[in-house]
């Protein structure tokens, strides 16, 4: 059957939990990736009855690039931020995954008009881009999402918590590992007042904590533990050149170290066979 | 009264028994042929309904005119007559029915008191319908998505252009619009001035004569 070309504009089929027919992540009703507390106040707000009803996965452009901050909920009451309300909608509409990956990786060049321009689908030359093969067999799957490709960073930021809630495992690690090469910094929505951070900051919190933005997050598989189950090839960190250098630096610091010190020693030797001689 | 005559029903003449309605056979055949072919499916939908043990609901018919519902353009309009003084007839509302204080929607002719019940009617299925929106979104496509990152990404970027960093075109700005701004307010008080003037001159009693007043 084809895909339905159709969605409703209300949550309704959403919150049904007892007769959701829809589509599931993880053999679950994607709302439920939310607790109830959070998810009853993002239904309450204004924000999602206003601005996030009757959007589909175009016209929440409009609204995640209007973003200013990430975050859960603020204040005593526990307002959802806009973020976390466009999140809830994402898993209302389930988009597939190429229209997620151009969230993550919007470049804002015109230039690609069919799929063969794309910069998405393979590197142009393997040596300018190192990150694009890990290892010699698992491929990332998008090696352009280093750095900063995401022109929009908050609606990046979404893509990225999206992900982080409804993909797999091997696909999140795969998927958020390149973006820990993006530095931009964002704002961040606390319980009282703003807090300052960056892109690859959120995205190493979104892999290693597990409660971010008023949700708590699925349990992830470690890293090492896929990579014991040959899923995952050993990550390469772009500073692994550097801390090879430094590692050898290292080594040259101690034996010069080593040599002072026999220097030492042996002045201190001959001081001392002086002083005998007095 | 005309010589002419004419039928019961103007224009045709009469003439034989042409005043009768004439019904156009075809058409109706037509249409006898679709009522039986629609009621045959609905009996087969019906039989399979309960083949399935279910109950069979006919569809309700959709006006040709339908629209997909849309989101939101802009934000709500819900401050902009604050502060303003709005005459209500007495009994003008009752209850939720009818135009009375508070945000009135035109479409269902109901009245809400605050934004929250507003915004939620104009979410309701009662409210898309009566202003002729299916309640279902259509799906974007993956070339929707771009289409529309792009469009955004000029957007910003025209908005950017005319964006100044540099402090002293900023200040020099600022007091260009403050100059303008003063010389506005300075222009209506003098207007202000001259009206009151004016009409204070109307309100004095006047004698006019061609040649000021002098007798000859």
């Amino acid at each position: 059957m084809a895909e339905p070309k159709f969605h409703k504009a209300d949550a309704k089929d959403l919150l049904d939990d007892r007769g959701y027919r829809g589509t599931l992540i993880r053999g679950q009703n994607p709302a439920l990736l939310m607790e109830k507390g959070v998810r009853d106040r993002i239904i309450d707000s204004y924000y999602w009855k206003e601005q996030c009803f009757g959007l589909n996965a175009a016209t929440l452009c409009d609204r995640a690039a209007e973003l200013k901050f990430i975050g859960g909920t603020s204040g005593i009451m526990g307002k959802p931020t806009p973020f976390l309300c466009l999140a809830f909608k994402l898993l209302q509409l389930i988009p597939p995954k190429e229209v997620i990956l151009e969230y993550l990786n919007f470049s804002g060049d015109e230039g690609y008009e069919s799929d063969e321009d794309r910069p998405k689908e393979e590197p142009r030359n393997a040596d300018d881009e190192p990150a694009a093969r890990n290892g010699d067999g698992s491929r990332i799957l998008d090696p352009n999402a280093e750095g900063k490709l995401g022109e929009f960073k908050y609606l990046r930021c979404l893509a990225a918590f999206y992900i982080r809630l409804a993909w797999e495992p091997v696909e999140i690690y795969t998927t958020l590992e390149p973006l820990l090469t993006d530095f931009r910094k964002i704002k961040r929505r606390t319980k009282n007042g703003f807090q300052l951070t960056y892109v690859d900051q959120f995205i190493d919190d979104l892999l290693t904590k597990d409660r971010i933005c008023a949700t708590s997050l699925w349990k992830l598989p470690s890293r090492a533990n896929l990579e014991d189950l040959d899923m995952l090839e050993p990550r390469e960190s772009p500073l692994q050149e550097e801390a090879d250098r430094s590692d050898d630096d290292d080594g040259d610091i101690e034996l010069l170290e080593r040599e002072e010190m026999e220097m030492d020693r042996d002045s201190d030797a001959g001081a001392g066979s002086s002083e005998q001689g007095d | 009264m005309s010589s002419q005559k004419q039928g019961a029903y103007g224009g045709a003449k009469t003439g034989g028994d042409t005043h009768r309605k004439t019904w156009d056979r075809e058409e109706y055949a037509q249409r006898a042929k679709d009522h039986d072919h629609k009621s045959k499916e609905e009996s087969k939908a019906r039989y399979e309904a309960a083949l399935a043990g279910k109950k069979y609901h006919r569809r309700a018919s959709t006006p040709p005119d339908v629209r997909a519902t849309e989101a939101r353009q802009a934000r709500l309009d819900v401050a902009s007559r604050v502060g303003t003084t709005v005459l209500v007839g007495a009994s003008a509302a009752t209850g939720k029915r009818g135009k009375g204080a508070g945000f009135y929607c035109e479409a269902c002719d109901l009245t809400f008191k605050d934004h929250l019940s507003y915004v939620e009617h104009s979410n309701s299925i009662q409210h898309l319908r009566a202003i002729g929106q299916s309640t279902e979104v259509a799906v974007a496509t993956l070339e929707d998505v771009r289409n529309r990152l792009l469009w955004l990404k000029r957007k910003r970027d025209e908005e950017q252009r005319d964006v100044v960093v540099d402090l002293d075109t900023r200040l020099e700005r600022n007091r260009l619009t403050e100059e303008q701004e003063q010389e506005e307010k300075r222009r209506k008080r003098r207007e202000k001035r001259k009206n009151k003037k004016k009409a204070d001159d109307d309100n004095v009693m006047k004698y006019e004569s061609d040649d000021d007043g002098v007798i000859r």
